[in-house]
């Protein structure tokens, strides 16, 4: 056989308009291509149109001349984000928030993925996967009014605790440290189940017997963790940690949203909340537009920086 | 196997640490429905912890005759059942195609749909697309601009690559087009994983909140996260709601928690039913890589 593509190489050239693989081939594709027609369309519209908007950053929108009418600004709108003390802030908000949700948050479904894993009674294992898992399906609205009433300052369940040890209340929801911990807790507390269903998947595809031989060495518990558990789910923990690289950019809005108030402004408002605020709200759109563009392009070069570094280590994405 | 001293205590201390995660899970849950339940007096006196206190079912009365928690009920029904729907439909129009080798293109495709998972238009241009389409104020605009997951695209094409080829080339030679293969042996082979997108897409709709915001104007059309979330930013909200007679039965306090077991209890119905599928799904994802 030659090196001809398979579906062209496959069974002697006809030479009929109507048979020989090629028309095989396409007779096969036009119901596929129908099909695929809607998508193609709701790719272009909603997810390709949007990017094709981003010259609005460059642009000084206004309504009635639309997209392609308004007058050119270049880099004008970029100059005023880049000079204004607020808008910096805004954006060492949404790094900190991040960074330390991943830092904190990262571990936390690797470890107890392995705890579950190492739980020899099935019912028990399977009832605290049920619990854990739940929280993931709950809205914001919910988990916000769940953490609200946790941490009120009248009647909430921590501050009745804290008043009893303490004899005084501590307003949690608004103190900068106390509000970052929660922001970060709630955020591992939604999503650390759920998140440990991937390595709790690479963990049943390690061979046991290399326990075994662990055990019959003497390795310990901890032992059998380190050198076997954990290299064992690398190539899992190294996709995960690039695909949360490309997040670092995006505090989910709705949380945010939910759990901010005026008292930790200073270091809850975060790109998202921005740009809800004095973009749509503030009908500032090229503005707006301009910080838009430049979370998606670092958010570009955190992925694919992340993605180079992981081939080294031969578990890229791409 | 018998265990060491260390071992012992290893487990022990395991089945003691994850007994406290599970309980962290569930007792804010355990604490709202407890408020939810009690008299006005005891959730003003903060008596509630865990069991409610003076059991009544004011708090649930007042929300359903004094908010309009219902109308925003059927709402979140009708934006969660249609735009799932809609969202399964697509999702499959996509994935389909995808996994078949044949396909023209398809690597060129799979290529443009992932760049727009790292790369996107953002909020304004997005939402400058469907106002220029017309759509706002409509659910239209929640539906089409989400319509399509690419992530949960990808998990199903995935799973349908994984269907042994035997299969449909039995089935085209006794004649079956693309379209029959999809309908008769593709999708019935796939349940599990279409089980896994629909609770996915189904939960997003339900808790969608952020697009309703964004795209909804008439308060009439709110589902109900937006509208507990009005609810929960202002109390004076509930007071303009609620018939005056009744405040004096109930707190703004019980009236949220019963607001928040009303959006749960959906969820909390269909999860234990599918959640054998999102774990087999979610671990589908995984093996791809």
């Amino acid at each position: 056989m030659n090196a001809a593509p398979a579906a062209d190489a496959a069974g002697p050239e006809a030479k009929g308009r109507f048979s020989g693989p090629k028309w095989k081939r396409f007779k096969t594709n036009l119901p596929l291509l129908l099909m695929f027609t809607p998508v193609i369309l709701f790719y272009l519209i909603f997810r390709y149109a949007p990017i094709g908007g981003l010259v609005i950053a460059f642009k000084d929108y206004n309504f009635y001349d639309g997209v392609f009418n308004s007058p050119w600004v270049g880099f004008h709108y970029f100059e005023v984000l880049f000079q204004d003390p607020r808008t910096l802030e805004i954006i060492r908000n949404t790094l900190v928030l991040s960074l330390l949700s991943l830092a904190v948050g990262f571990p936390i479904p690797i470890i107890l993925a392995i705890m579950l894993n190492e739980v020899r009674s099935m019912a028990f294992k399977r009832t605290v996967q049920t619990i854990v898992y739940m929280p993931h399906f709950l809205s914001w609205v919910i988990i916000a009014m769940l953490v609200s009433t946790a941490f009120a300052m009248e009647n909430g369940l921590v501050n009745r605790v804290v008043e009893q040890i303490t004899g005084n209340t501590y307003p949690f929801m608004y103190e900068k440290f106390s509000w970052v911990s929660i922001f970060i807790g709630s955020g591992i507390w939604k999503d650390m189940g759920f998140n440990a269903i991937i390595f709790l998947a690479a963990l049943s595809a390690i061979d046991p017997s290399l326990y075994e031989a662990a055990a019959m060495d003497g390795g310990g518990k901890m032992r059998q963790i380190w050198h076997i558990t954990l290299p064992g789910i690398r190539p899992t923990i190294i996709l995960l940690l690039i695909l949360s690289m490309g997040r670092v950019m995006e505090v989910g809005f709705d949380q945010v949203f939910m759990l901010q108030n005026a008292n930790v402004n200073q270091i809850a408002d975060v790109i998202s909340t921005y740009i809800y605020r004095i973009g749509l709200q503030g009908a500032q759109f090229s503005l707006t537009t301009a910080m838009g563009l430049f979370e998606s392009l670092v958010a570009f070069i955190l992925v694919f920086t992340a993605n180079t570094i992981a081939r080294k280590f031969d578990q890229g994405l791409w | 196997m018998r265990d060491s001293r260390s071992e012992k205590l290893f487990y022990l201390l395991n089945y003691v640490l994850l007994t406290i995660i599970a309980l962290s899970c569930i007792l804010p849950l355990l604490n709202v429905i407890a408020l939810s339940l009690s008299g006005a007096d005891a959730v003003a006196s903060g008596r509630v912890t865990l069991w409610p206190v003076e059991t009544s079912l004011a708090s649930f009365k007042s929300l359903f005759t004094g908010t309009p928690i219902m109308r925003s009920f059927w709402n979140s029904v009708q934006i969660t059942l249609i735009g799932t729907g809609l969202s399964m439909l697509v999702t499959i129009m996509a994935a389909y195609p995808l996994s078949r080798r044949q396909f023209y293109s398809r690597r060129f495709f799979t290529l443009a749909m992932v760049f727009t998972m790292i790369f996107n238009g953002g909020l304004i241009p997005s939402y400058l697309v469907v106002q220029n389409l017309g759509l706002v104020n409509s659910y239209a605009a929640l539906w089409l601009p989400g319509l399509v997951s690419t992530y949960n695209m990808l998990l199903m094409r995935s799973a349908f690559e994984q269907l042994p080829g035997e299969v449909d080339e039995a089935a085209k030679i006794d004649g079956c087009g693309e379209t029959g293969i999809l309908l008769r042996i593709v999708l019935p082979l796939s349940k599990p994983m279409l089980a896994t997108l629909a609770l996915f897409y189904g939960v997003g709709y339900w808790n969608a909140f952020m697009s309703v915001m964004i795209y909804i104007n008439d308060t009439a059309k709110y589902n109900m996260t937006v509208l507990v979330q009005n609810m929960i930013k202002s109390t004076s909200m509930i007071q303009d709601f609620a018939d005056p007679t009744m405040l004096a039965t109930m707190t703004p306090e019980g009236i949220r928690s019963a607001a928040v077991i009303v959006m749960i209890v959906p969820i909390l119905a269909v999860y234990p039913l599918l959640q054998k599928y999102f774990v087999k799904g979610v671990m589908l994802g995984s093996i791809k890589g």
